[in-house]
């Protein structure tokens, strides 16, 4: 232990003297060491696409029919709740049935809150469904739910029949989880220029792009829940005599139905947070709002459109989360069908009755214009209060954590020589889970080595290295705070889930407004976006310490300060480095959404290549993401696994 | 469901023909990007091949991205291609052989420094570039000081703006923006606080219309410029000049002009020039009107001109 | 006249680690299995289930007795060994035959019931029969059937949930009843539930078995249970038989120290019968007539209260007598 403390101590001296000694840049990847990767996969990719058959079909052929079987759905949705039954194709389509009116789109969504939990669920599902109406987002936010409502769907398919195969098969999972890993750590600006090629251009590829994104999870999920099942139910199902399919359809699949729900929750989320960028090729909707109105600095339209894809989150997360409750407690209703479902024949008698009435009555189909409500007056007037009588407070602020903090670590990473770090790292790896993980951390350094990426991973390394400590500086606090009394943690907890679902780009711009383009603009934008999880586990770690310790404390005299400092934050460490690791995973995944602030980072350039339409490029630079990403959580994962041991071990 | 895919089976089936024959009622495609210019461009387009009888339909699609879609048909026209960003692009692809130039919008793309007007006051040596380095100091940030802080577009745009500074001896440093929504929100709080900024600023665009400003006097560009060091005050460097401004272009797949003959000559046909563009944009971004109604405007007022593009 | 035999094996070996053939087919020895890294979880069993038997397997907890039972009904595959049910080795069925087999002729009962949440009582009953795609209403007829058997009538609609263990395990017996199985078992079915209510549920299922006289593997590590239930008991320890006889003859006649060490606590009268204590002849004035199979705990109060010799029968034939101090000497664990 003491002679583990002598070498990092020795290390990190080592390296801040290196740091101030050498100059920038002294000691990195030579030129000659680096392979031409982009070049390859863009070579490879073009294979794909241009000439890679099975037999007479062309792979992209293969592509382009599966894109048009999901078309189909999609368009479909797209009838029920945007365009309606149209006549002719293109701009020139005339409508002939409209698509389902406001009120019916509101009592549905009351209808199934009722069916799911209860009223009060139902009402805030409405609720929410007429602020939409109100502030204008009522077409836009169908046309996002068009499209998740397909991708949830098919993200949920997927995910349970890849996590079925890799329970049933163990290569297959052997397979799956280092390409999970990628697709959950790869941005997904790497990945959309292929998806364009292969799918075609259009909401479908947009769509399966959310579909990638948003699938991972649940493949996992699927894994975890299975396994869970009790080995009891298992034999049980043996003893039945039922066949292996009947045991996975019969059984399984129902016994792990509420932990299943998680991952559906997940896919929701996920598919939510991935509207911004599937609108930037083609899906249209809430997304495509966000960005125009900042493009126009419309700071307001910005914030009603990202805040209504919240309000979109919100009813499908807690519809699904009361179904999934719900999942195993029904009990069916006797008689014909349409005494069975009498919510179903609520919601198609409103429908019906205001499809027809809208036709004389405009106000039932469409909100009108003239009752909507907009905010956007407010936020700009606001934005501009601050930006004239606070700007100069802001600027010494920013001045003063560049100058003292920022610039500093930059120049510390910058400096570090690349045999150092892959030292460094494999060291840490072997100390914290042995020889497999000093291979694994020693050979993702040098992938980033020969990608001829340094810098940019430098760079990257720096600035999520300090919103990470920012996030972590901040978002502990506010956990203890949360953690500390039911109404702060309802409080707190709000505000989370709102920064967690309200789209970056939202605050992106009031952000450069404040604080100029550069690096602090997107280390802002990185810490409010990587804070939720700092914030979320670090409460949860802390409620979850088990009362007898607490009592045991309050027993032997401890304050609520010895307490918390003695008792819960030891106890609460592994739950805080689960936290730190989700913080990273977060603060990596909004790099390429910095670039656009004009960091110089490997996000960047992925931004780079997908607007070069440079598919090796991107890949490149994403996997080198993933390989920082999949390095912090490997260590971070075997440190808090460590951590548990020792407390387990001791108590 | 099934009975709704059934209507509108039927109801596809027994569509009437369209209003004047064209030479096929498949919709063509035209690009939508994420500037107010394009829109307007594209929805204009749109409308008056509407007009023509043809069907159209608007895909959102990226700058550059969008290439490999016109070269594979799955995109046919793109409306604005500018000479100054997306030249090289549009080489490439035109190179394959399957992406058409279909001619100049009419439009021409300004980019250049610009200032807001009230720096005037402050540095008065201004527009002429020789008084930049004068007010390097105005312009500098923490960062930056004592060089001037210039904010240049996103790396991808190119621009030459280091290479400028360095030929023309500015004290100035360039301090990239990722995006131009970035780049207008910095001069927005710059410019409601009234605090100097310099940057790169291109037309036809809105801010230009919204903020009162004036683009730096560069040497004028010529191509010797950027190619021959002897060329202008600085006889060791390329890239003492200014900006070029350029053509904006309009490109489409190649097999659009086989498949829509008469669509391609109305594209061909299309232009417009920089102020009714800058004034439509200006009403869009500005005054808040959409882009239908405003497109709509122009078609009621301009029915001679674009009757005339169609005619052919 | 013992009856004829259901349920066999012979040398079963189940071994956990990475190579359990080679040790299983060396016979190798708990010391070696051991040492070598390896799990001996069922070591050479070799044993017998008559029909209408109830065989109950004992043991510390880890002695392999779940192992056992799941070898016998091929749930976890032995290293070797044979098992024969009805003469037929299991160890050679193929998948189907395997599934036909559990369908229609084997039944379990799990210590956490092993219900099915999401569905009710009744479609948890009917569950084994859809499994075999009967049609609704005739698996929820039987269901119905077999739900009274339990006397959980009016409870058909609930969900395990909202249903007491004792109640939840009255289903899982009635599910593993449904499809009429003729070897029945049950691995440690009440050892879920409170004292009270395990004795309660003891009673039921000595009820059920009275009516329906299945073949029966009864797992458990509570004695008591065992004594009450068993005809006859296999003791295990380490994955290996240490005697096999019945609840009498390993109170009286312990194999070694191990099951002298299990049995030492038990009351002799709940084990010993009268047939053991009874005296040669009948002598005159007896009380009344009790049978030789019957426990000495069971007629005490009868015997002594009488204050006069019974005399003793089995099949019909009387085979001596026992007084009250003879009942009275087991009573107080001198006698036997
Ligand atoms: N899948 C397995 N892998 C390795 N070892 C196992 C496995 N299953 C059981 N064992 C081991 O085999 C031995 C016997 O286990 P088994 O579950 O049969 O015991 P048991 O007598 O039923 O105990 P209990 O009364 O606790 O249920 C134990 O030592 C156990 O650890
Ligand atoms: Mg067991």
């Amino acid at each position: 232990m003491m002679l583990w403390r002598g070498i990092w101590a020795l290390l990190a001296v080592a390296a801040l003297v290196l740091a101030v000694l050498l100059p920038e840049g002294w000691m990195w990847p030579a030129k000659e060491m680096q392979l031409p990767m982009a070049r390859w996969i863009s070579a490879g990719m073009k294979w794909l696409t241009d000439s890679a058959a099975i037999g007479p079909v062309s792979f992209k052929d293969l592509t382009r029919g599966f894109a048009a079987v999901v078309e189909a759905p999609y368009e479909a949705a797209r009838v029920l709740l945007v365009d309606g039954i149209t006549e002719g194709k293109g701009r020139r389509a005339a409508t002939i049935v409209p698509p389902l009116s406001w009120v019916a789109v509101t009592v549905a969504a009351v209808a199934l809150g009722h069916y799911a939990r209860d009223l009060m669920l139902g009402l805030l599902a409405g609720a929410l469904m007429i602020y939409l109406a109100v502030f204008g987002q009522w077409e836009s936010a169908m046309v996002t739910l068009a499209s998740i409502v397909i991708a949830v769907p098919m993200g949920v398919a997927g995910g349970l029949a890849l996590g079925i195969a890799g329970w049933r098969w163990k290569p297959v999972e052997r397979v799956l989880m280092p390409l999970l890993d990628l697709m959950q750590t790869i941005p997904t600006f790497a990945y959309l220029v292929p998806v364009l090629v292969l799918f075609g251009f259009g909401p479908v590829a947009a769509l399966l792009a959310t579909v990638i994104y948003a699938m991972p999870p649940m493949v996992r999920v699927t894994l975890v829940a299975l396994r869970a099942v009790p080995a009891e139910i298992m034999d049980f199902a043996a003893m039945a005599g039922c066949t292996p399919g009947q045991r996975m359809r019969k059984v399984m699949l129902p016994v792990a139905l509420p932990d299943l729900m998680v991952g559906v929750n997940q896919v929701i989320m996920l598919s939510l947070n991935m509207v911004i960028i599937a609108s930037m090729i083609g899906a249209g909707g809430l997304g495509a709002d966000v960005l125009e109105s900042l493009r126009r600095l419309n700071i307001g339209g910005g914030i009603e459109a990202g805040l209504a894809i919240t309000a979109l989150a919100v009813v499908l997360d807690r519809l699904g989360q009361a179904l999934a409750e719900r999942a195993g407690g029904r009990q069916a209703l006797q008689g014909p069908w349409w005494r069975r479902h009498p919510r179903l024949v609520l919601v198609l008698a409103v429908a019906l009755a205001t499809g027809l009435l809208g036709l004389v009555l405009p106000a039932v189909q469409d909100w009108p214009k003239g009752w909507t409500v907009t905010t956007k007056g407010f936020w700009s007037g606001l934005m501009e209060w601050i930006n004239v009588n606070y700007f100069d407070q802001l600027e010494t602020f920013r001045v003063w954590m560049l100058e003292h903090l920022m610039l500093p670590v930059k120049r510390f990473f910058f400096a570090l020589p690349w045999p150092f770090v892959l030292a460094v790292l494999a060291l840490a790896g072997w100390r914290l889970g042995g020889w497999r993980l000093s291979a694994l951390a020693a050979a993702l350094c040098l992938f980033v080595a020969v990608t001829g990426l340094w810098e940019q991973a430098m760079m990257t390394l720096y600035l999520c290295g300090i919103s990470v400590l920012v996030a972590m500086a901040i978002g502990v606090p506010l956990g203890i705070w949360a953690a500390s009394s039911p109404s702060a943690g309802r409080g707190i907890g709000g505000v989370v889930d709102t920064l967690q679902t309200l789209p970056s780009f939202v605050y992106l711009i009031p952000v450069v407004m404040l604080f100029r383009v550069g690096d602090f603009s997107a280390m802002v934008a990185v810490v409010l976006f990587a804070l939720v999880p700092a914030v979320k586990y670090t409460a949860h770690g802390l409620r979850s310490v088990p009362a007898e310790l607490i009592e045991a404390g309050v027993v032997s005299g401890a304050t609520r300060g010895q307490i918390l400092r003695k008792i819960r934050l030891p106890m609460a460490v592994p739950m805080i480095l689960l936290g730190l690791n989700q913080t990273i995973l977060l603060a990596l995944s909004m790099l390429v959404i910095t670039a656009l602030v004009g960091t110089r980072d490997l996000g960047q350039e992925v931004y780079i290549a997908l607007t070069k339409a440079d598919v090796g490029r991107g890949l490149v630079a994403g996997l080198s993401i993933a390989a920082i990403a999949i390095l912090a959580d490997r260590l971070i994962g075997a440190a808090a696994k460590g951590a548990r041991e020792r407390l387990e071990g001791a108590g | 469901m099934k009975h709704l895919f059934l209507t509108t089976a039927l109801a596809l089936a027994l569509a009437a023909p369209a209003l004047a024959q064209v030479e096929s009622d498949d919709p063509i495609k035209l690009t939508l990007h994420d500037w107010t210019g394009q829109l307007i461009t594209t929805n204009l387009m749109a409308a008056v091949l509407e007009e023509a009888g043809y069907n159209v339909e608007l895909v959102q699609a990226d700058y550059l991205a969008q290439f490999a879609g016109l070269e594979t048909g799955d995109l046919h026209v793109a409306m604005e291609m500018w000479e100054t960003t997306g030249r090289d692009a549009m080489d490439a692809s035109i190179a394959t052989g399957n992406v058409v130039n279909l001619g100049e919008t009419g439009m021409k793309a300004i980019e250049e420094w610009w200032y807001p007007s009230y720096m005037k006051e402050k540095c008065p040596g201004l527009p002429d570039w020789t008084a930049l380095n004068d007010c390097a100091e105005l312009f500098a940030t923490a960062e930056t000081a004592p060089k001037g802080r210039y904010l240049g577009g996103p790396v991808t745009w190119g621009g030459f703006d280091e290479e400028r500074i360095a030929a023309l001896d500015l004290n100035y440093e360039v301090i990239h923006a990722g995006t131009d929504a970035a780049m207008f929100a910095e001069l927005e709080a710059a410019y409601q606080r009234q605090d100097p900024i310099l940057l790169w600023i291109y037309a036809p665009h809105w801010a230009p219309q919204k903020f009162q400003g004036e683009w730096v006097a560069f040497p004028p560009y010529e191509p010797a410029c950027y190619t021959d060091p002897a060329w202008g005050s600085n006889p060791d460097a390329t890239h003492d000049c200014g900006k070029p401004t350029g053509p904006i272009w309009k490109v489409a797949w190649k097999g659009f002009g086989e498949k829509w003959p008469g669509a391609a000559a109305a594209v061909t046909a299309f232009t417009i020039d920089n102020d009714t563009m800058g004034a439509m944009i200006a009403k869009v971004d500005l005054d808040g009107e959409s882009i239908e109604d405003v497109v709509d405007e122009w078609m009621d007022a301009n029915e001679a001109t674009w009757s005339a593009w169609i005619a052919q | 006249m013992t009856p004829p035999v259901k349920l066999a094996c012979r040398h079963v070996w189940k071994v956990y680690g990475p190579h359990p053939e080679r040790l299983a087919a060396a016979g190798a020895d708990l010391d070696a299995i051991r040492a070598s890294g390896h799990v001996g979880a069922v070591r050479d069993v070799s044993l017998e289930v008559g029909e209408g038997e109830i065989f109950v397997i004992m043991g510390l907890s880890g002695s392999g007795k779940s192992t056992l039972v799941r070898c016998l009904s091929r749930l976890v595959e032995p290293t070797s060994g044979e098992i024969l049910y009805d003469g037929e080795d299991l160890l050679k069925a193929s998948p189907a035959r395997m599934i036909e087999i559990r369908r229609h002729r084997m039944g379990m009962v799990f210590q956490n019931f092993a219900l099915l949440p999401h569905l009710t009582v009744l479609e948890n009953v009917a569950f084994p029969l859809e499994v075999q795609g009967l049609a609704r209403e005739a698996r929820e007829a039987r269901a119905r059937e077999v739900v009274a058997l339990v006397g959980l009538q009016g409870r058909e609609r609930h969900f395990p949930r909202q249903l007491s263990g004792g109640q939840q395990q009255r289903v899982g017996i009635a599910r593993s009843l449904a499809v009429e199985p003729d070897l029945w078992f049950l691995d440690e079915p009440f050892s879920a539930l409170d004292p009270l209510i395990r004795r309660e549920m003891q009673d039921e299922f000595l009820r059920i078995q009275r009516q329906l006289k299945k073949t029966i593997v009864f797992i458990t590590h509570d004695f008591d249970e065992a004594i009450r239930l068993a005809d006859r008991i296999a003791i295990m320890k380490d994955g290996a038989l240490v005697q096999v006889a019945s609840p009498e003859d390993l109170v009286l006649a312990p194999a070694d120290d191990y099951v002298r060490a299990f049995t030492a606590h038990v009351a002799r009268a709940k084990v010993v019968t009268l047939g053991r204590i009874a005296a040669a002849g009948v002598p005159e004035g007896i009380a009344g007539t009790l049978p030789a199979a019957a426990r000495v705990e069971d007629v005490a109060e009868q015997v002594v209260a009488a204050n006069a010799p019974f005399a003793v029968e089995r099949d019909g034939q009387a085979v001596g007598h026992v007084t009250p101090a003879a009942v009275i000497a087991v009573l107080v664990g001198r006698g036997g």
